[in-house]
């Protein structure tokens, strides 16, 4: 459509065009002037209808302000509902549930006790061949008169290696996180940032009544240490728990006295030398069993006669190693949980 | 007759133990500060302990197990004392509102 064309409506083309569109051809000179009343009709109704769309959004704007008047008061009327009202019933409901769900996990677990076996029935599932064996010829085998010790040092020594394993593992773990490195580009930190590192230099100075208790108590304690680790193989206890005592004997010796005294016989270097050695004679002691296919065999160790302290093999000097690496792991952990490392 | 006179001797004592700490756990809970409440627990820690592992000796007769509990008397009477005074003397360092809480002799 060509616009450029001012005498448009009057050109033969327009005519074709409207006769296509079935409009009503005339000559009539007067159709233009018709069309042109009607667009000024239309230029008035136009201009109505602005007027009309502006009151229309003159209206809607103050509808809007009303509604936003009366959410504000309903705002203001429940802001404080939530500290009021709101969390008494949070209460009610979070206890409500609480009670219902410590219910349920109850009745639970005591539907799964109730379908457990009763305790010391000949016919349980863990009555078989292996604690048969075990109870029948553990005193002759292992010549350990406690049949735990028999079975975590000398049936199942290997499996005992390995949770030594895991303790030194978590050690060294904690040691690589927390352990104070002093020469990090080979000069020696100031004082300063040194007693910011290490906080033994703010601790208060002992107390008395500590020190008068610990020098009565540790030994006694390291003692019974000692004790339940050499009775290992003949009473309840072994390498793990007499480890432990030992280990709390030395940090309450640690408290009481401080460092400076604890290092006249316990240092990083001697924990090193205690944990590593005994794992290392743990190993060499029991991989043998590596070679032979895992089978029990003679240590080459006299059994001796079962109930004396010297008796049973190997698993004196292996209740031995366990319990110096506990003990030298519980210390360890203790030291270097404190600022200062050990 | 003897065994009877045992087991009600041992068993008044490890009531008496049981009421004892009962009443130090109430005074834990009650209690409002710190140093008050290591008051209530202190009951718990001496004499509480010492009626019921006395009732437990009572009710053993005299042997090696005995000789162990009193032994076991000995240990927490040395050690829980010293432990509560430590504590104490942490509270009373690291508290900054200790003289609103209890009066502090200088």
């Amino acid at each position: 459509m060509s616009k450029l064309n001012p005498n448009y409506e009057a050109s033969k083309w327009r005519k074709i065009e409207r006769f296509v569109n079935g409009e009503e051809i005339s000559d009539n000179p007067n159709l233009s002037k018709h069309e042109e009343e009607i667009r000024e009709a239309s230029q008035e109704d136009k201009e109505r209808n602005e007027q009309f769309e502006a009151t229309i959004t003159d209206l809607e704007d103050r509808i809007q302000k009303e509604r936003k008047r009366s959410i504000e008061a309903l705002y203001r009327k429940y802001e404080k509902w939530p500290q009021t009202k709101g969390i008494k019933i949070f209460t009610h409901i979070y206890r409500i549930l609480a009670v219902l769900f410590c219910v349920c996990i109850i009745s639970v677990l005591l539907m799964t006790v109730s379908y457990l076996p009763t305790f010391g029935d000949a016919s349980n599932p863990n009555n078989n061949e292996v604690p048969k064996r075990y109870i029948e010829k553990g005193i002759e085998e292992t010549g350990a008169i406690n049949f735990v010790a028999g079975m975590i040092l000398d049936y199942r020594a290997f499996d005992t290696l390995g949770e030594s394993h895991v303790l030194f593992i978590a050690a060294c773990c904690v040691l690589i996180l927390l352990r104070i490195d002093h020469s990090k580009n080979g000069k020696k930190p100031t004082e300063k940032a040194e007693a910011e590192e290490d906080d033994r230099k703010f601790e208060p100075k002992n107390d008395k009544i500590l020190q008068k208790i610990a020098s009565l108590l540790i030994p006694p304690i390291i003692i019974y240490g000692i004790y339940v680790v050499l009775n290992g193989h003949l009473s309840p206890g072994g390498g793990f728990s007499g480890g432990a005592i030992i280990g709390a004997g030395l940090i309450l010796y640690l408290n009481a006295f401080g460092y400076e005294k604890i290092e006249k016989f316990f240092t990083y270097k001697t924990y090193q030398r205690i944990t590593v050695g005994a794992l290392l004679f743990y190993a060499c002691a029991k991989s043998y069993s590596f070679y032979t296919g895992a089978n029990h065999l003679e240590s080459g160790i006299p059994k001796g006669i079962p109930g004396n302290i010297l008796s049973s093999g190997l698993i004196l000097p292996l209740n031995v190693a366990v319990g110096l690496v506990v003990a030298c792991t519980m210390y360890g952990f203790y030291t270097l949980f404190r600022k200062g490392g050990m | 007759m003897i065994e009877w006179i045992q087991f009600i001797l041992g068993a008044i004592f490890i009531l008496g133990g049981l009421i004892v700490a009962g009443i130090a756990t109430f005074g834990i809970f009650k209690l409002k500060f710190v140093l008050n409440r290591m008051h209530a627990a202190a009951l718990n820690d001496t004499l509480a302990i010492l009626l019921v592992l006395f009732g437990l000796i009572i009710l053993n007769g005299w042997n090696f197990g005995s000789l162990k509990l009193l032994l076991i008397i000995v240990f927490l009477w040395f050690a829980s004392p010293v432990s509560s005074h430590l504590l104490a003397r942490l509270e009373v360092t690291t508290n900054k509102k200790l003289k609103e809480e209890c009066e502090v002799v200088e």
